[in-house]
């Protein structure tokens, strides 16, 4: 069977898709969030009378009118829906308006006065760290002793490393529209990835019941991260003006307020060091992981953990200490983002690889290659998880080959010799990626499956699409499981009232976790739909011997598998199920098996599995403006058996392009007053068409089932957007031979133009003998 | 002048729609095309992605008519002000398919998985709507310059590279195709009024003159006004910064503006043709110009944006003026009873500050037919090299007498208030043997003309480290091999 298109395909090119800001409810007011234009500030003064007098303006609410709990933290509670004396960011909400005309709450906007008196801020993690402000305490995981070897081994280098923030940039910003409806009722469009979550938190605003409360998620129009809790206040924001003024209130984030509002992917200032042999073997590994948690902990803790857990991504290092801190800072709180610290804590033992090699004198992806987990005992994580069905030594070899790695890396010497001013670099990277949320309760997810009496079939479950195609890939599961034809099946929105208390579609985990669910339920439904095709094909086949073990589903039919000629057709079977009183709708349950951490110790098991991917890049560097171009790409990626090939490599293709984004010009600048500059796509520079490689090969590992998850496929969503180490490195290797290799060059993520000609400098300086 | 009216009419996909403004309270004349639509039932499809022409979430078609046939244009319909369509068809997402079959650009999308989270779709799909309408086989360039202006967050833009490669092999024969000679006599009807279009609400006038006498007139009447063409800089002030225009004069239909004309010494270039069509003019004659407008904004833009327009507000980085400079570029002023002609250089006084007068209007540019052996290039340095704003941009020429420079123009962007000539630096290579110790000795002097800025963009050193590397790279660029 050919792949199944996106479900909603057909809908996004003729632009029917709905998403939150298309629904208009009757008698909507428009809402608008007043937020802080400093930093850090006692709130002095309030002045709201002008601004109510504005014609339209139906509502303007401070914290003192929020009815319920004034707090929005999805974990820690220190994160106030609306400022009460204390701002602590710039784009924190303070006031909210809801007015007939988005004209009239802006002109409304314009009267209120405030008054601020300016604290002292925190903007920097260098400041974050010198001042010891953590949000969270420290956390460590320690394996054999790293210290020591420090003092023994052949060789150490020790460095930092910064990595910067990341805007989510989804194309569709924070919207959300609260439809008041009869007593406390609410009920919720949002854009959000957790919809349990954004039910949750509207109910606490307006001090009211979780089972008052309805949140529907049809799509978003891309979520990344940037909607699993932060989805959450626009939704609260919303609420409390519907709740205020018995009236629908929508909002929708512009742009620029979105950008300046939001939280982003935790910039981490991490300090390293590393010991090996001079054959390149890694002795021992230490890492400081510091994040930029922002001004109040959302999902800072989760996140650090899993930049800790995969700080030695693709490595066994028999002696290993990481420690993780979060620190508060005067900024938007930062946020999950594709990858969750993963990203960041990869980051770091890739740039020590890659010196080591220049110490060295190596083949940095040969080095890697020798220090991939292998064979016991050289498979226990840090943490004490083991690494089994190991497929990078596979993926390695395969790449080298169909990359042509050692070729390449010849003519690149070659071209580099007889160029001065454009220098080439090429880098391989891998990717091991933990699937599973590392908060071990949330691996759970519930589905609803009803069958209506005319044989068609809705599907509810606790996912959310936000384009990564899992109602497609639930769909094709259903469509497996009951044997009949994707057209009679329909996914629908994700709604609180149909399955409750969901976790996050978020830690890639959508497919896996409701996949199993759907299954589950599905398999009630067929168990029972069974017993009525027993009895049916008794009649028909005039035989007792028949059992629901011999019931068949199949091609919009059900038969014995003894007798395959008699079908009793689809509907049919459901219509005489409805007639013998059988329900027709089932809920299904499931949760991860075996999967457990302990944070004290930093001990456990973790993660289900591991995905995992490797990547080849090759770029130009322009040696006069420091400017990259990503000549070619090879990416091989597993997922297992694939659920959806296409869906797949959509994921693959999307998440590394990202990731190229994250380590070249996705640059985010505030300024030392906290204010963002990179405020809109004018100066925040995500990928254009132009941006992909040129030649672009991307793969999938086959023939590789994963045993234990459904059709035993693999989580795909992260992992891909790790891949572009591939081209950060390979840009820097590129700066590197502008100096023949000799020199280390300065380097942090992203590589932009101004940073990479900034290293080149450095290094021609040093090469003539200047500096040190 | 012909008394004045307060209606414009366009075609809707296939149906002519008259919008009063006098009349119809609702509808402001800077309401954009795109909000427009948003109010409307059934437009939903078209969406707003960033407001400000940059990630072409709100892009439709335009057809224009010239002569009997239609020519497509993308635009970013977030910046363009209702009265702008006027006589033209806007042609939506929505009216795509045909009787429920999907055109070819939308089959293809959903055929190679164009679309993720859907989103950025309906905006792809017009633009690739717009390339199967002007071209038939595009190369891998055409096709990524189409979807420059088209952000994508989700799929790495690789499928629908695919889908257009798909979509663009077959023979037009859509049903736009079709109905190509009905919508062009529409239009064509439409455009036969000449008279100006004059709007006045209680907060806003908007004048919109078909005549370049007309506008010359209006410029006289309201010298405080705003001169809007494609709009892409002016509509931000209303879409980011809510600042209410309160008065302003669109010229974008003044067909007495767009021309390139070949003249005995110079190209003269009409202030309102677009940058795209002066793209396609420059190619092969002027190839640093068609070089730099590649790479100028994206295609939506180009379609919108004049060269006037960006010459008139002299942004400190104007992405063409430094080129300009290079060229020896003359502007030409024109009010209802005079008219002057200034060297660029002249004309560029300051920060968004030029020497035009009130009741003036650019009219055209003029550009010296390079001389023999007189080599111009330009240089745009960006964070990301496509639909970005320059951090430095350079427009240099050249020439050489004996291996000795006779003549050179540095001009950069970027660098300081206003674009501007390293006059020192010009100076000191003038009369010397053009060798990389020369150039190199001239990169110091560089450093020492310009004190630039640090940014969101760059940094000061960075700007600064560029500007002379720039130099470096034109020299390297203008010897012959193993000189």
């Amino acid at each position: 069977m050919a792949d199944l298109k996106h479900d909603s395909a057909i809908k996004h090119v003729t632009g029917e898709s709905v998403y939150v800001n298309d629904i208009a409810a009757g008698q909507q007011l428009t809402g608008r969030v007043v937020y802080s234009p400093v930093a850090h500030a006692r709130i002095s003064l309030l002045k709201l009378d002008a601004a109510k007098k504005v014609k339209g303006v139906v509502a303007i609410l401070t914290h003192h009118d929020i009815p319920g709990q004034n707090q929005m933290g999805p974990v820690v509670e220190d994160e106030p829906c609306l400022a009460e004396d204390e701002v602590t960011f710039v784009g924190q909400a303070v006031l909210l308006i809801a007015a007939e005309t988005s004209q009239a709450a802006y002109e409304a906007e314009k009267l209120i006065r405030i008054e601020f008196e300016e604290l002292e801020t925190i903007l920097t993690l260098q400041d974050a760290i010198a001042k010891d402000n953590l949000i969270t305490p420290p956390r460590i995981i320690e394996n054999g002793n790293a210290e020591q070897v420090f003092k023994s081994a052949p060789h150490v280098i020790a460095g930092y490393l910064e990595t910067g923030a990341q805007e989510h940039w989804y194309l569709e910003t924070q919207t959300a529209l609260a439809i008041p409806g009869e007593g406390k009722e609410m009920l919720i469009h949002a854009s959000s990835q957790n919809p349990a979550e954004t039910q949750a938190i509207v109910a606490e605003v307006l001090g009211i019941a979780k089972n008052e409360v309805e949140v529907e998620v049809r799509r978003m129009g891309g979520g990344f991260g940037g909607k699993e809790t932060q989805g959450n206040h626009v939704a609260a924001w919303a609420a409390l003006l519907a709740n205020a003024s018995r009236r629908p209130v929508s909002i929708t984030l512009s742009r620029d307020d979105d950008q300046k509002m939001t939280g982003k992917r935790h910039r981490f200032l991490s300090k390293y060091r590393m010991a090996f042999t001079d054959e390149g073997r890694i002795l021992a590994y230490s890492v400081e992981l510091n994040s930029d948690a922002g001004a109040a902990t959302d999902l800072s803790r989760a996140i650090l953990e899993r930049a800790m857990l995969h700080a030695e991504n693709s490595y066994y290092i028999p002696n290993v200490k990481i420690v993780g801190k979060a620190y508060k800072t005067n900024l938007p709180s930062n946020t999950a983002f594709r990858g969750f610290g993963g990203p960041q804590g990869m980051a770091v033992i890739e740039t020590a690889i890659d010196r080591m090699a220049r110490f060295l004198q190596k083949d940095p992806a040969m080095l890697r290659k020798i220090n991939f987990y292998g064979a016991q005992p050289e498979n226990i994580t840090p943490y004490g998880e083991t690494v089994s069905n190991n497929r990078l030594h596979l993926m390695y070899d395969t790449l080298m080959d169909s990359s042509e790695y050692e070729k390449r890396r010849q003519s690149i010497l070659l071209f580099n010799r007889e160029h001065e001013f454009v220098k080439r670099g090429i880098s391989l990277t891998p990717v091991k990626f933990g699937i599973s949320f590392t908060t071990a309760f949330l691996n759970q997810a519930g589905a609803l499956v009803n069958i209506y009496n005319d044989g068609t079939i809705a599907v509810n479950h606790g996912g959310t699409e936000m384009g990564q195609g899992l109602h497609t890939k639930i769909l094709g599961i259903a469509a497996n499981q009951f044997g009949v034809s994707p057209e009679n099946i329909k996914i629908h929105s994700t709604n609180t009232s149909k399955v409750p208390n969901t976790s996050a579609t978020a830690a890639s985990t959508g497919s896996d976790l409701n996949g199993m669910a759907v299954k589950n339920a599905i398999d009630i439904l067929k168990s029972r739909l069974a017993e009525v095709a027993v009895d049916e094909l008794k009649l028909k086949l005039n035989t007792q011997s028949i059992t629901a073990d011999h019931i068949i589903f199949s091609a919009d039919s059900v038969f014995a598998a003894t007798n395959p000629e008699i079908l009793i057709p689809f509907p049919e079977l459901v219509k005489k199920a409805y007639l013998r009183q059988v329900s027709l709708s089932a809920t299904g349950f499931y949760k991860t098996p075996g999967v457990f951490y302990d944070r004290e110790t930093g001990r456990g098991n973790p993660f289900y599995y591991y995905a995992y991917g490797m990547s080849v890049s090759e770029v130009e560097v322009d040696v006069l403006t420091g400017e990259s171009k990503l000549l070619r790409s090879d990416i091989l990626h597993d997922v297992g058996d694939s659920l959806n090939p296409e869906i797949d490599t959509g994921q693959i293709e999307g998440g590394f392009i990202q990731g190229v984004g994250w380590v070249t010009t996705e640059e985010i600048k505030w300024d030392n007053k906290g204010h963002l500059l990179t405020h809109s796509p004018d100066t925040y520079k995500i990928p254009t068409v132009n941006d992909i490689p040129a030649v672009f090969n991307v793969k999938l590992l086959s023939g590789q089932p994963n045993e234990g998850t459904v059709s035993k496929s693999k989580a795909v969503g992260e992992p891909p957007l790790m891949l572009a180490f591939s081209v950060w490195l390979a840009i820097k290797d590129a700066v590197s031979a502008v100096g023949n290799h000799k020199y280390e060059p300065s380097f942090s993520l992203p590589a932009t133009a101004e940073v990479v000609l900034l290293s080149i400098e450095e290094i021609k300086r040093k090469g003539l003998g200047v500096g040190d | 002048m012909s008394s004045p009216r307060s209606s414009i009419q366009f075609v809707l996909n296939n149906q002519v729609i008259t919008v009063d403004f006098n009349a119809d309270t609702e509808l402001k004349p800077t309401t954009t095309v795109l909000n427009y639509l948003r109010a409307m039932p059934f437009h939903k499809g078209v969406k707003e992605g960033c407001a400000e022409g940059d990630c072409g979430a709100c892009t439709v078609v335009i057809a224009e008519n010239n002569e009997g046939k239609l020519f497509y244009k993308a635009i970013d319909s977030c910046l363009v002000f209702l009265p702008m369509i006027h006589g033209k068809q806007l042609i939506t997402i929505e009216n795509l398919a045909d009787s429920g079959k999907l055109h070819p650009v939308q089959q293809e999308m959903v055929n190679h998985n164009g679309s993720q989270c859907g989103y950025c779709t309906p905006g792809v799909v017009m633009s690739l709507f717009g390339l199967y309408k002007t071209h038939h086989n595009p190369g891998r360039e055409i096709i990524e310059d189409t979807l420059t202006g088209n952000l994508c967050r989700c799929t790495g833009y690789q499928p629908i590279i695919t889908a257009a490669e798909h979509a663009c092999s077959c023979v037009d024969k859509d049903k736009f195709k079709l109905h190509e000679a009905e919508i062009s006599g529409l239009l064509a009807h439409i455009n036969t009024d000449k008279s100006p279009i004059e709007i006045h609400t209680p907060t806003r006038q908007y004048f919109k003159p078909l005549t370049l006498q007309d506008a010359l007139n209006y410029r006289h009447r309201y010298p405080k006004a705003i001169i809007v063409s494609g709009a892409t800089d002016t509509a931000l002030r209303q879409t980011k910064k809510n600042e209410v225009l309160a008065e302003i004069i669109d010229i974008s239909n003044i067909a007495e503006l767009k021309y390139f004309n070949e003249q005995a010494q110079d190209y003269k270039i009409g202030s309102g043709i677009s940058l795209e069509e002066l793209k396609k003019h420059a190619a092969g004659i002027l190839p640093a110009l068609h070089q730099l407008l590649k790479i100028f904004g994206s295609l939506q833009i180009r379609n919108l944006a004049t060269i006037g327009g960006n010459i008139g507000s002299a942004s400190p980085i104007g992405d063409t003026l430094p080129l300009l400079m290079a060229y020896k570029a003359k502007v030409r002023l024109q009010s209802a009873d005079s008219g002057r002609l200034l060297w660029l250089d002249d004309f560029i006084k300051g920060y968004r500050l030029t020497d035009i007068h009130a009741d003036e209007l650019i009219t055209a540019i003029h550009i010296p037919k390079p001389g023999q052996g007189f080599i111009t290039l330009s240089y745009k340095v960006s964070k990301r090299k496509d639909l970005d704003i320059s951090t430095v941009s350079g427009g240099f020429s050249l020439l050489l007498e004996n291996g000795n420079v006779k003549e050179i123009i540095l001009a950069f962007g970027g660098m300081a208030d206003h674009p501007r000539r390293a006059a020192d630096t010009e100076h000191f290579l003038t009369g010397k043997p053009w060798t990389r110790p020369n150039v190199e000795h001239a990169m110091k002097i560089l450093f020492h003309e310009f004190l630039p800025l640090s940014d969101a963009r760059a940094g000061a050193e960075y700007r600064s480290l560029v500007a002379r590397n720039l130099l470096l790279k034109f020299y390297t660029e203008t010897i012959t091999p193993g000189q």
